[in-house]
């Protein structure tokens, strides 16, 4: 093989390689002042480059003249991609980009380590705090923060919302699991499974309602999001689930239609007055109080009820969120609310955005800072009985 | 059905939607080409362009761009060992020895029209398996895929090249540095010593290029000029084609595997491309030239590697669970449009999936030929030095993995893995199934714990397939060991995976090159300690959270000190008779030391050569320790034109002229890529 010869051989025939195009097999060092003096100039060149051009490769965003032209909003879903959160977060993304004023480009960003738990850390940390980055939160990276956990290294008071749209869920349960109606949740024989992704995640409130309605269900948590979960109930594995509204339709309508599955309830809306309300996007179901009534034949213990309502509401009422950094200027952020408040109120939106938003309209008003800062303060009480619920039921403590 | 799928390929006449099947087309080639990129880019690229399309021309441009973007990105795996994605890496066994043989041309020749046939098959399986796919699904639970996370590794670790042993325990250390990170469980933290950049669990991209990649700039760098003697290709295309013809029954296995891999969810992907690879060796009568250049270990992942394109699109449609990044992408498009995923998408958008079925089918052929045109012009990359090629191919993999997570810390972990990448190689662990694992260790332990808690007891074992993945991992097993048990008494042995018998084929002269040597019984140490560790931090975790870890690290004590044992084997009978080690002939790895070396005729030159290769790996690690430092200091730009001059002058010993041109040109990629790409590049303390 030619790799073989020897210097003196290479030295004898030349050029006789097998890639004549090539230099000799073996180039002699660079002369060392020629060379000194190459690198030394590209030094020269990196250093100037590096000390003036720095603004000039990372143009800073110019978003505080009113206009978002040239510039691409960067969105950190921190979901897996397909959930209801992923879908609800690139409709509300586009819309929203294209109606900002000068329609900026939109690149969404899946992180969905931790359950969004990193993401939404990873935001935290990195975000540029110039109006072109901005977080969606949902109710799993909420829940945590609000049971304090300590993988949660980022903090929602240091964070300015730009929209909150809040959402529902269906509970249902497989007909070969003997689920008829809502009686056949308690005085079972053998508990229910249930499947879900984490206590600590938007399962908590499914969690709660089941608590409160006493209902025999055992837990297995893990899953990767609610669409396996969805074929994992077709599949036999788990007999009961939810899905929030907006997949209700495609993931449990045809198994309804099949009688593979059975509605139960509503986990309810709580309105203006505190109240918890049947869902306007299923008036047909009942909530969970409703179901406590039709079972025990009463109101529920207030505590818990109590409980129940602030989880409710923060994890459904508020639940989807568009957040910029803390710095953000007023300016860009002020053009991003105001622009989703006219766009939550404009018709044509309102009618392309039925089927995604589930009929639950966005809210941007210029108070909503406020209200969500109200709703984020969550008593002691509420948060000593969750997470009692989550070490006795669930075998979870949080540090 | 099929009036739509006529009139779905008649609006494709149109010249529009053409022009934007086109555009997708050409920019997933174009970043395919790029390692690290990949599907993810081409859809992150081409979205936003997309805003405000109408749904047809939209889905034609992405589609295009998607089914094409694993034709491209074969070519880095080939031609410089370093694959972008899992899948890439099954082609890489076969298709880079044969490119380090001279036969770069023929290797890209087969695999793109094997991509070709296998997006073709694809599309037509698109077709014929919706009304099939809903059954399929969900016959499949989570016993079942976690039976098929477990193949994947196994079979990556018994088909690389290199002992079994070696094979698994690569695996099971791929397996757990999968585990670091957050419990996909429980949430809590495992082995990331509390650091929140660990807690992330580390990036494929950084893995996949360190481990092979930069691992393959350490062990040629120190080659100047090309060793490779390019073996002349007669007859040009048409008989690229015959050759790829002969192979034609592996071509439709490939891609019926890679359809029916793709519609399972998650693991499919990967595992497919596997099991696509798996069954070509198991039912080739010689099996003597897999992981050493086989056609055969080419055509089948190959055409398994588009197909799975096409099978994840049914997941993605009938069930909104996509199996991959960018079909995800695809399908938050589909919902901005108001399209939903779900059972009735078949009956209410017939005719967009006709399109999509099309547009596909159109895209990966037209991409695989445009590939094919170029075969020539792309094979002449491997006339370079691997010296001149080195810093440029640095700076754009290393940009590359910072695009996944942003991080530098993700370069640091890179180059460490580079480091480990190349004392794999080296040593004879096969660093595929390393990482086949890293990728299936989430999914892996996701589905033994919810097996494990939704079904009573063993009950799950018996299921019919979990029966049948486990005959496929158990027959091949006994099937070899029966062979042994003949070979000792006298048969002749099949040679496969027996790795004294690579010294007749020229293949890779670092490959192997430590084995038997104290380097590679440090490696093995080192294995034990890692997993003995691993082990006893597990103790920490939680109940749920400890289950995975223990597992994997008892296992893989196991694998490592059966190794060890190995080794001591091999010393003790290399220390009585005739070193293993020395028949193997040393190949290529010239430069300066290795020229004057190789003068001597003596039988230590091996040893020598090894010392050789040893310090300019070490040279060229530091090199990109320096780099990183750099970057840290400076931000990227300046790093790369202070790093790539030097780099070329001191290093390669490139001409002047030559160095200036390179690093100028470079710079100005760099500068430019920001506003073309959706890439940032790292930015430095000076900044």
């Amino acid at each position: 093989m030619t790799q073989h010869v020897s210097k003196e051989d290479v030295a004898a025939s030349g050029d006789q390689d097998v890639s004549p195009a090539q230099e000799a097999p073996d180039r002699p060092a660079p002369n060392p002042r020629l060379a000194g003096a190459i690198v030394a100039g590209f030094t020269a060149l990196a250093v100037g480059v590096s000390v003036l051009g720095g603004d000039l490769l990372n143009p800073a965003a110019s978003t505080t003249d009113g206009d978002y032209s040239g510039e691409t909003v960067e969105m950190m879903i921190p979901l897996a991609e397909g959930g209801g959160t992923d879908i609800w977060a690139r409709f509300v993304g586009a819309e929203l980009t294209e109606a900002v004023p000068g329609s900026p480009g939109l690149a969404p960003v899946n992180d969905d380590g931790g359950e969004g738990i990193l993401g939404t850390n990873h935001f935290m940390t990195a975000a540029k705090p110039d109006g072109t980055e901005v977080l969606v939160s949902t109710a799993s990276t909420v829940v945590p923060y609000l049971l304090e956990m300590p993988a949660v290294r980022y903090d929602f008071t240091e964070l300015r919302p730009i929209l909150a749209n809040g959402t529902g869920a269906v509970v249902y349960a497989r007909t070969g699991a003997g689920v008829r109606s809502v009686e056949d949740l308690v005085d079972r024989d053998e508990p229910l499974v249930f499947g879900g992704i984490a206590a600590t995640s938007l399962d908590l409130t499914t969690l709660l309602a089941f608590d409160l309605l006493s209902a025999d269900v055992d837990s297995t948590f893990g899953f990767e999001g609610r669409g396996p979960v969805n074929l994992a109930l077709q599949r036999g594995e788990v007999d009961i689930d939810y899905q929030t509204t907006t997949s209700y339709g495609p993931a449990v309508d045809p198994l309804v239609e099949d009688g593979t599955a059975v509605p139960l309830f509503s986990l309810g809306q709580v309105d203006d007055e505190g109240e918890i309300v049947r869902d306007p996007n299923f008036p047909d179901l009942p909530t969970v109080v409703e179901v406590y009534e039709q079972l025990y034949g009463g109101q529920p213990d207030p505590e818990s009820l109590e409980t129940y309502r602030a989880i409710l509401a923060l994890t459904y009422t508020y639940q989807k969120a568009l957040w910029v950094p803390e710095g953000t200027p007023d300016e860009a952020l002020e053009l991003l609310r105001s622009t989703a408040e006219d766009l939550g109120a404009d018709p044509e939106f309102q009618k392309s955005a039925a089927e995604v938003l589930g009929g639950y309209p966005i809210d941007a008003s210029p108070d909503l800072a406020e209200r969500i800062d109200e709703a984020y303060q969550v008593d002691d009480s509420v948060r000593e009985d969750v997470l009692e619920l989550l070490e006795t039921d669930y075998d979870i403590t949080i540090d | 059905m099929t009036d739509a799928a006529f009139s779905a390929l008649g609006s494709l006449a149109d010249p529009s939607l053409l022009l934007m099947l086109a555009i997708g087309v050409l920019a997933g080639l174009v970043i395919g080409l790029i390692p690290g990129l990949g599907g993810t880019g081409a859809v992150a690229i081409l979205l936003p362009v997309t805003f405000g399309m109408d749904p047809e021309p939209a889905l034609a441009m992405l589609i295009g761009a998607l089914a094409v973007v694993h034709t491209s990105d074969t070519v880095a795996a080939v031609l410089l060992g370093a694959p972008g994605s899992a899948s890439a890496s099954v082609t890489m066994l076969d298709g880079y020895s044969m490119a380090r043989q001279g036969q770069a041309k023929r290797a890209l020749s087969l695999a793109f029209l094997s991509s070709m046939a296998g997006g073709l098959i694809g599309a037509v399986g698109l077709t014929l398996a919706i009304p099939l796919a809903r059954p399929l699904v969900l016959s499949f639970g989570s016993p079942e895929l976690f039976m098929l996370t477990v193949l994947g590794v196994s079979l990556a670790a018994v088909l690389s090249r290199g002992n079994v042993v070696k094979g698994l325990t690569a695996g099971f250390l791929g397996l757990l540095l999968g585990l670091v990170g957050t419990s996909p469980t429980t949430a809590e933290e495992r082995f990331s010593f509390g650091s929140l950049f660990l807690s992330d669990g580390l990036s494929l991209v950084a893995v996949a290029l360190g481990v092979f990649g930069l691992a393959e700039i350490a062990s040629r760098v120190g080659q100047r000029r090309v060793t490779e003697k390019p073996v002349a290709l007669t007859g040009g295309w048409g008989s690229g084609i015959r050759e790829w013809l002969t192979h034609w029954t592996h071509v439709i296995r490939g891609s019926l595997i890679g359809i029916w891999a793709g519609i399972l969810p998650g693991v499919g992907a990967t595992a497919g491309t596997w099991l696509a690879y798996g069954q070509a060796v198991a039912t080739a009568k010689d099996k003597r030239k897999f992981g050493k250049g086989d056609p055969r270990g080419i055509v089948g992942p190959e055409s398994a590697n588009n197909s799975v394109e096409a099978g994840d699109l049914i997941p993605t449609f009938l069930f909104g669970i996509p199996g991959g990044v960018p079909s995800a992408m695809l399908l938050g498009m589909l919902l901005t449009y108001g399209i939903q995923p779900g059972p009735a998408i078949v009956t209410d958008h017939l005719d967009l999936m006709y399109l999509i079925v099309w547009a596909f089918a159109i895209a990966s052929v037209a991409g695989a030929f445009l590939c094919f045109l170029a075969t020539g012009s792309l094979a002449k990359l491997t006339k370079v030095p691997f010296a001149v090629l080195g810093p440029g191919l640095l700076v754009v993999m290393l940009l590359g993995a910072y695009q996944e997570g942003g991080q530098l810390g993700d370069l640091w972990v890179m180059v460490a893995l580079g480091v480990a990448g190349f004392f794999l190689k080296a040593t004879g662990m096969p660093r595929a199934p390393f990482l086949i694992g890293f990728v299936l260790a989430i999914p892996m332990e996701r589905y033994y714990y919810l097996t494990a808690s939704l079904y009573e007891g063993t009950e799950w074992m018996t299921r019919p397939g979990v029966l049948a993945f486990a005959a496929l991992l158990v027959v091949p097993v006994l099937w070899s060991l029966v062979k042994k048990l003949r070979a000792t008494s006298g048969a002749a042995d099949d040679g496969h995976r027996d790795e004294h018998e690579s010294e007749g084929v020229a293949g890779d002269e670092l490959e192997g090159s430590l084995a038997g040597t104290p380097w590679s019984a440090a490696v093995a140490v080192v294995a034990v300690i890692v997993f003995g560790g691993a082990l006893w931090m597990s103790g920490s975790f939680s109940e749920e959270a400890r289950l995975m870890p223990r597992l994997v690290a008892g296992f893989g004590l196991v694998a490592a000190l059966v190794l060890i044992c190995q080794e001591a084997r091999a010393r003790l009978r290399g220390a009585g008779g005739h070193p293993v080690e020395d028949v193997h002939e040393p190949v290529g790895g010239s430069g300066a030391t290795g020229l004057a070396t190789r003068v001597r005729p003596s039988a230590d030159t091996p040893a020598l050569t090894r010392h050789h290769d040893l310090v300019i790996a070490a040279r060229t690690f530091a090199a990109m320790a320096a780099f990183l430092v750099l970057v840290m200091v400076g931000g990227y730009l300046a790093a790369t034109l202070v790093f790539t001059p030097a780099f070329l002058l001191y290093a390669a010993r490139a001409r002047p002229r030559t160095a200036i041109v390179y690093t100028l040109v470079l710079g100005l990629v760099l500068l430019s890529l920001p506003s073309l790409l959706p890439v940032d590049l790292p930015t430095g303390l000076l900044q």
